[in-house]
């Protein structure tokens, strides 16, 4: 009893401290989390990476977030999943649910390879990291619609999209699908990896949203020229 | 030289204010005086950029009814255009902040007369 109590006596602090703040003087660079780049010895660097490699060495450079690692599971594209993926700040849930849907789309996959042929097996995707990354390709929409006033009345106009908005709709339309259209026992590993696995062999909902997407744009070209940019 | 200007500049406003002649030209609502800011010019309004490829793209599309795998070729120009623009609208922003041709920027402007704003309060 007198150890708990001293051990309330002390002042909390957290165990992870935040080093990095968002807003730094733009005077600051980017970090480098991968270990490929200091492994390039001297001769075989472009003049442009030798310029760069200067800047750094006299410029101050921001601190990196706590996401970011240097190891080989270190996955920007996942990790902005996994962001998405979180409610109320949860990440260890979010990281959960997407390291379970991983290993349940490798089981699926390498139950379908060990009951295939022996023709079809080399055909069979059993990476689940390679699968993850081949459905979002095929979930991310070509072009956009915007809403554009002209003459009092708004058109659906087509534009081009930036990659991150491309990716960022290909993220978001799969959670809300996996999130709304399911049913309501399955839970959300077993979901998001059937419509990822879905995606990759370009069936499935979400595609189906992109597909309709195209179609809408396809059917508003006429007012194309209602951009300025 | 600018002092003589000055002095000229009110006389012409006195003038323009009193109603010794005729009726007044001015009956200003608000004191005359100038804003310690320069109003932003509205840039040029260009045109679609990229809408032949996306013409293309969408005929091949229709043709193929939306499959993506046999639309790639249109697909890939499109983007290179997309990136093209995008280039070009960047460099364009930036030679109008560097190059002024002999005259500031609006925001520039602003910038300077808010650093030696006009006295409202005696100091």
């Amino acid at each position: 009893m007198a150890a708990s109590l001293t051990g309330l006596l002390k002042p909390w602090t957290p165990r992870v401290l935040l080093v990095r703040w968002s807003r730094y003087n733009p005077y600051y660079l980017e970090p480098e989390p991968r270990k490929e780049v200091y492994h390039i010895p001297e001769t075989e660097l472009t003049p442009e990476q030798k310029e760069e490699r200067e800047l750094k060495s006299v410029r101050p450079i921001k601190a990196a977030t706590n996401s970011v690692t240097s190891s080989v599971f270190n996955d920007p594209v996942l990790s902005k999943f996994v962001n998405m993926m979180m409610k109320d700040g949860d990440k260890i849930i979010a990281k959960g649910i997407i390291t379970q849907t991983l290993e349940n789309m490798k089981r699926k996959q390498v139950e379908k390879y060990h009951k295939a042929p022996e023709g079809k097996k080399a055909e069979i995707e059993c990476n689940p990291y390679a699968i993850f990354h081949q459905a979002l390709e095929n979930c991310k929409p070509v072009i956009g619609l915007a809403s554009i006033q002209k003459g009092g009345k708004f058109y659906q106009v087509p534009i081009p999209l930036t990659d991150n908005r491309r990716r960022f709709l290909a993220m978001k339309w799969m959670i809300t699908e996996c999130r709304d259209n399911k049913h309501r026992r399955t839970l959300m590993y077993e979901k998001l990896s059937q419509e990822l696995l879905a995606a990759f062999s370009k069936e499935g909902n979400v595609v189906k949203r992109k597909h309709e997407l195209h179609k809408m744009a396809e059917s508003n070209r006429a007012y194309a020229h209602y951009r300025w940019w | 030289m600018a002092m003589q200007g000055g002095t000229a500049l009110q006389e012409k406003v006195s003038r323009m204010l009193s109603r010794k002649h005729k009726k007044p030209v001015l009956k200003p609502n608000k004191p005359l005086v100038l804003k310690d800011e320069v109003a932003n010019r509205k840039i040029k309004k260009g045109e679609a950029t990229c809408v032949t490829e996306m013409s293309m793209m969408m005929a091949c599309w229709k043709q193929n009814n939306f499959v993506d795998t046999l639309c790639s070729n249109e697909m890939q120009s499109f983007y290179t255009c997309v990136e093209k623009a995008q280039i070009a609208v960047k460099n364009k922003s930036e030679q109008h902040t560097i190059g002024q041709s002999g005259r500031l920027q609006p925001k520039q402007a602003t910038i300077l007369l808010k650093r030696y704003p006009n006295l409202h309060v005696e100091i």
